[in-house]
């Protein structure tokens, strides 16, 4: 991660999903609580998404999903940033995700999956916890 | 009557410095947490005639019809009456393949469900890809059903044949950037099966500038966007009488986090920007207004805020259509609506979910109170996941049925009228909506106001204000931001009825839904496809032609969504959102 830096988190919708209200929220809250948020915006393939993320020299992949595909989108993300040489990054997954999925996407190598209702602040915290302990 | 006012005012100011001061000083407090309304709190007075009316009069705010025989009793009917004889679209429903939803209404149908189609598309379909798109990996057939070519709407309606074939059953199609295509599709399998096009009852969602601002299945930019539902409002006011233009939806609005007042001067604006481009292209207000649908509006669990809100929303639309655009029918003027109040999918919480329950039956109270149907929507289950199960539309059902039949709630029509407090936050309301509504107007109205990213900015701007009243505790949900300590049980539920769509399938239905586009693109007359989609772009480039006929011929001769979509992207660009 970058040293004395502000920990970059690149905020994105994979997917056809437009339920976008969640990400925005979020990529304001970090923000306001002293990250560096890049948001991808609608619409982002796996492939534009491990893009960005290297260009953009983040350190955390937040994926908003509420369509339901989040097993596959996650996947190919993840297989994705591993084939930049990206395969360090954090990935953080927030939507509507079952337990067991929730399971399945840490068992991919996902960092933490968030569902509807939980603070900016404890995502904040999360963060803060693996780039500062 | 001024004098009793001015009397009545008098006591008020002495009531809060005498009787009030002392139980606040009792109870410590500062200001008072209840509010009292007395008849002097109503700014300009109360003109019964001009503010309330009569149900089914101008303005509406009573209600939208004269009575109603409400049906809650009536398995998926979502409580709306329909004449006899008819079938009116059901629940919101799609999976898989077009195999998958067609086999879920067929069994449906044995379990007593007599409505029509209240189709949910997948989002390839929604955003205008193919199943075999590279960009629909992974989503086909997820939230709703794949439709790629007239074949696929062909197997879907083989539920609806005979007795409830489609000249009787109404489909509603949940589609916006695509409805143009989806609504030739359904004309063309009208034709196959031999009915004529006028006795065809649906309704298209086809509200793209929503989509814009919430939901987010857009594909053309704006301007073409428009033009496309002025083809739509056209083509539908001439030839197909009993199919709906447009089912315009608020509450989606509300869901990504606008305040009750945005939501109302957002649709309003939203509604006019459609009303001015049937005035635009020649038509008479009332020859297509009266075709004017919505779809919800709304969206939280305050409850009289909620009531008002659509008693101002009622009274608006008809002040719109009859002061502003000159309607001369009432018709014309009255918002026709399924839904009145709901807690909003947004307040619905995974937290100890049978929650959900209390909070869907607070919303049918306050709807029966708001003038429409005592449903309790949504099903408790609602943020579990994708597809309700049986037994929270059960127990949904059975919410609505209790509200109705045991505390008899639909008894009296608009019950709060009259009501100091109701009637002057219906008023707050209004007068709140109109000024966004005017700010909007000035900026050259919805279409500008969202090219500019001014709605988008606005209504993530408040998103985010919720949020933080959320995360500083000013604003509370029980079992997520507060009562959460220790001695609090984590009340989960266990859904013990399987949904009737088999999850086994879902897994299945891209790769099954890419073999059947791939069998009839192959059995189709490539020839013919193509030529068909070079006169629909030279149709599409003249701003002034109407491209459903075009559009109905590349639907039967198979063209895919994508290639129509693919066609009409070149020529129209692709919708790029403003920045943040």
């Amino acid at each position: 991660m970058n040293q004395g830096k502000k920990i970059r988190v690149l905020v994105a919708k994979p997917g056809l999903d437009g339920h976008d209200r969640g990400a925005k929220v979020v990529a304001f809250g970090l923000r306001d609580a002293g990250f560096e948020v890049v948001y991808t915006g609608l619409r982002q393939t796996p492939e534009m998404i491990a893009s960005a993320a290297i260009q953009e020299d983040v350190d955390v992949v937040g994926l908003s999903i509420l369509s339901g595909a989040h097993l596959s989108l996650t996947q190919r993300v993840l297989q994705n940033l591993r084939a930049k040489g990206a395969g360090d990054k954090m990935v953080l997954v927030g939507g509507i995700i079952s337990p067991a999925d929730a399971g399945k996407l840490k068992e991919m190598g996902v960092a933490e999956v968030f569902i509807p209702g939980t603070s900016i602040k404890s995502i904040a915290d999360f963060i803060k916890s693996k780039f500062t302990g | 009557m001024k004098e009793d006012l001015e009397k009545v005012r008098q006591e008020k100011t002495r009531w809060g410095e005498k009787t009030l001061k002392a139980a606040l000083e009792r109870f410590k407090l500062k200001e008072s947490p209840t509010q009292f309304y007395a008849p002097s709190d109503l700014d300009d007075g109360f003109n019964f005639l001009e503010q309330v009316g009569f149900p089914g009069q101008y303005p509406f705010t009573a209600g939208t019809y004269p009575t109603f025989p409400y049906l809650t009793g009536e398995r998926g009917s979502g409580g709306i009456a329909q004449a006899k004889g008819l079938v009116r679209a059901g629940r919101y429903s799609g999976y898989g393949a077009p195999e998958d939803t067609r086999d879920y209404y067929l069994h449906m149908r044995k379990l007593g469900s007599r409505t029509g189609p209240n189709i949910a598309f997948d989002l390839p379909t929604q955003c205008g890809y193919d199943s075999d798109s590279p960009m629909a990996s992974g989503e086909v057939g997820r939230v709703g059903v794949a439709v790629d070519t007239l074949r696929d709407m062909e197997v879907i309606f083989e539920a609806f044949s005979g007795e409830n074939d489609i000249d009787r059953t109404a489909s509603n199609f949940t589609i916006n950037a695509p409805a143009n295509i989806l609504m030739a599709m359904y004309m063309a399998l009208a034709e196959k099966r031999g009915i004529s096009r006028d006795k065809l009852r649906a309704t298209p969602q086809n509200d793209i500038l929503k989509e814009f601002v919430a939901r987010g299945t857009y594909i053309f930019p704006p301007r073409p966007s428009m033009r496309m539902f002025r083809d739509s409002l056209v083509f539908i006011s001439k030839h197909l009488p009993n199919v709906n233009i447009t089912s315009i939806g608020g509450y989606h609005i509300r869901e990504a986090g606008a305040t009750r007042e945005q939501d109302l001067a957002f649709s309003l604006a939203i509604g006019a920007a459609y009303l001015q481009e049937g005035v635009n292209a020649g038509l008479a207000v009332d020859a297509f207004a009266p075709r004017f649908t919505f779809n919800a509006f709304g969206g939280s669990m305050e409850f009289f805020k909620e009531v008002a809100f659509h008693r101002a929303a009622r009274r608006m639309w008809a002040k719109l259509l009859k002061e502003k655009f000159g309607a001369k029918n009432e018709r014309s003027m009255t918002l026709r609506v399924p839904l009145t109040v709901y807690p909003g999918n947004f307040n619905c919480t995974v937290q100890r979910p049978l929650n959900n329950l209390v909070r869907s039956v607070v919303g049918g109270i306050a709807a029966a109170m708001a003038g429409g149907a005592p449903n309790c929507y949504p099903p408790y289950d609602e943020p579990l996941g994708l597809g309700w199960s049986l037994e929270a539309i059960q127990l949904s059902e059975d919410a609505a049925r209790i509200l109705q039949h045991e505390a008899k709630l639909v008894e009296v029509t608009d019950p709060l009228a009259g009501s100091y407090y109701v009637e002057s936050l219906t008023n707050q309301i209004e007068s709140a909506a109109w000024t966004e509504f005017e700010k909007i107007q000035k900026m050259g109205g919805a279409v500008a106001a969202i090219e500019s990213g001014y709605m988008q900015r606005e209504v993530a701007k408040s998103a985010y204000d919720r949020q933080k009243k959320l995360e500083e505790g000013k604003e509370l949900i029980v079992g997520v931001n507060c009562f959460l300590g220790e001695s609090e049980l984590e009340v989960s539920t266990t859904r013990l009825v399987a949904h009737p769509y088999d999850p086994q399938r879902r897994d299945e239905a891209e790769r099954v839904q890419i073999t059947h586009l791939k069998e009839t693109k192959e059995k189709r007359d490539h020839k013919a496809v193509g030529l068909l989609l070079k006169e629909l772009k030279v149709a599409a480039q003249k701003e002034e032609v109407n491209l459903i006929p075009h559009l109905l011929e590349c639907v039967k001769a198979y063209a895919t969504l994508q290639e129509m979509c693919d066609i009409l992207r070149e020529v129209f660009g692709e919708y790029r959102p403003a920045a943040l």
